[in-house]
């Protein structure tokens, strides 16, 4: 028997099964795709933080405040200063007080009388430093970098985005590492009930199974149709969480005009490659339980 | 074609077979009896590797099949044909299908399939009954599904447990007519039967189980033996399944002494 004669013999007897067991084999299906959802729902939503954190990294910038009063002569002098430095400084822009108060009027237009009272400028002369985006900055440097600005006399405060983004950055971590966590639990429990739905079948067909033995069956063309039975079961499960997952998605995207948390949870749905894995864990899933529940003792005892 | 050198079977302390001994050439009609418990099914079952001895050595076709390992089991089945008491066919499958099954692990295709299961169907009477259910047909017709299902790639060796043990009288003179008619043919017959009456009409070889061993093994001139015309050649017959070539010559020919 070729290989194709066997897949197709394989999967027609799966598929004959799965219409006949279609109740006990919907269990199997519904658990998978439960697992696979609950996975999904955590690789979505962290895919899609790890995006915009990806994009406020692109945007981090070191935004020195100067003190109040600081000359203009001292101001460019500092940005000069500030343009010479590590490799890492991609270019710097003074803001004068004049520019940064143009800025917030523009900005927040219903508060630009706030400003108009003070005698002085109220917003102090800023350094704005964009920083290198295309690779990880060392620590050991910009660290030292920064405590040298903080410590200048002319200086009022260092504010950067780093500290955030990286906290960011961990809560994104734990929320891969929970569906992870979930995800594999209940990948585990999908194994374990597909496992014993397809031992059931077997038993089931214990005499039909004893015959093909008597008439010259191979173990694989006993077997196979039950692998390809789990599979089929796993890729349905798949597909059934693939399928609720982009359901849940659409629902997030008509939600994300008032939600600013669905709005970066739900930017992006999975991409090709994530939907396939995903459908692909499901097979495997399908097939590992298959082949685990009917171990070579197993079969036999009940042949 | 079948040797049995000092073996022995144990199912616990329980003695099924002890010390049995015995040879069938190729083409030879045999009757295995003896009263119940005797060990005619254990012999069978170590036959076809159903069972493995716990002494002694089994040679089928030069071949040790206790020494057999399990993934060559398969291969050594394809030889041979086994029908049941209880007929053993699959309920949800067309009695083609149950037919088929053989021709199919082989890798025939369709048309071959059909060809085959029509040809053993037809040798047993039943080829208008090919999409029939096991449940549709009398304990007889199942029986001779069973049959077909055992010939349908001629097999070399035909072995058969109380074949006619379901059976009122006039089938099982069928069904006997039938296994006379494939031994015609060149296959090896083995027969498990309690049924004196039938041994004695039909005659032949008789092995007679005794408590384990082998009581008798004599030759009946049989008082009333089928009147049997040789068989047609059939141009179609199918190929008899083969061991794989790199199978060959892989265990001892020569039994021990």
């Amino acid at each position: 028997m070729s290989l194709a004669q066997a897949l197709a013999y394989f999967f027609r007897e799966a598929a004959g099964g799965l219409r006949r067991g279609w109740k006990v084999s919907l269990l199997a299906v519904f658990t998978i795709a439960v697992s696979l959802f609950v996975g999904g729902v955590f690789l979505l939503a962290s895919g899609n933080l790890a995006r915009a954190l990806e994009r406020w990294r692109a945007e981090t910038r070191v935004v020195v405040y100067l003190r109040p009063g600081t000359p203009p002569p001292a101001v460019e002098r500092l940005r000069a200063e500030a343009a010479r430095g590590p490799a890492w400084v991609r270019g710097v822009e003074a803001v004068s007080p004049q520019a940064a108060r143009a800025r917030f009027a523009a900005s927040f237009p219903a508060l630009s009388d706030l400003l108009r009272g003070w005698g002085e400028e109220p917003l102090p002369a800023t350094l704005e430093i964009e920083l290198a985006r295309d690779r990880p900055l060392p620590a050991s440097e910009l660290e030292p970098w920064l405590a040298a600005w903080r410590a200048r006399p002319e200086v009022e405060m260092v504010d950067e985005d780093r500290e955030w983004l990286g906290q960011l950055e961990a809560i994104i971590a734990v929320l891969r590492g929970i569906g992870l966590a979930l995800g594999g639990v209940l990948l585990a429990a999908a194994i374990f009930t597909i496992g014993s739905v397809i031992r059931l079948i077997a038993y089931l067909h214990h005499e039909e199974i004893a015959i093909l033995r008597l008439v010259g069956a191979t173990e694989l063309f006993v077997r196979g149709p039950f692998y390809a039975e789990g599979l089929l079961q796993g890729l349905l499960g798949g597909g059934l969480a693939l399928a609720a997952l982009f359901a849940g998605w659409q629902v997030a995207q008509a939600e994300a005009q008032e939600s600013l948390l669905a709005t970066l949870l739900a930017a992006r749905f999975l991409t090709p490659g994530q939907s396939a894995a995903l459908l692909l864990l499901g097979g495997a899933a399908g097939l590992i339980g298959a082949v685990a529940s009917l171990r070579r003792e197993t079969l036999r005892s009940e042949a | 074609m079948i040797q049995f050198f000092h073996v022995g079977k144990k199912y616990g302390d329980r003695v099924a077979l002890h010390d049995v001994g015995f040879e069938i050439p190729r083409g030879q009609f045999v009757f295995l009896t003896g009263a119940s418990g005797a060990g005619k099914t254990t012999l069978l079952r170590l036959i076809f590797r159903e069972e493995v001895p716990t002494s002694g050595q089994i040679l089928v076709n030069g071949r040790n099949v206790a020494s057999l390992p399990l993934r060559k089991v398969p291969y050594l089945r394809r030889t041979m044909g086994v029908v049941f008491q209880d007929f053993r066919l699959i309920g949800r499958k067309t009695v083609f299908e149950n037919v088929s099954y053989l021709p199919r692990i082989l890798g025939s295709d369709r048309d071959t399939q059909k060809r085959l299961a029509y040809h053993a169907l037809r040798r047993v009477g039943l080829a208008h009954r090919m999409n029939a259910f096991p449940g549709e047909l009398s304990g007889g017709e199942q029986q001779r599904v069973a049959i077909a299902r055992a010939l349908v790639s001629d097999p070399q060796l035909l072995i058969a447990d109380e074949p006619t043990g379901n059976l009122d009288p006039e089938l099982s003179r069928e069904i006997l007519r039938l296994f006379l008619e494939v031994n015609l043919r060149g296959t090896t017959v083995i027969i498990a039967t309690h049924d004196r009456a039938t041994i004695e009409r039909v005659g032949g070889r008789v092995l007679t189980l005794d408590r384990g061993g082998v009581g008798s093994d004599v030759q009946l001139a049989g008082t009333e033996p089928p009147r049997l015309e040789p068989p047609p050649e059939d141009d179609e017959a199918p190929p008899v399944p083969a061991w794989p070539e790199s199978d060959a010559g892989a265990e001892p020919l020569v039994p021990p002494s």
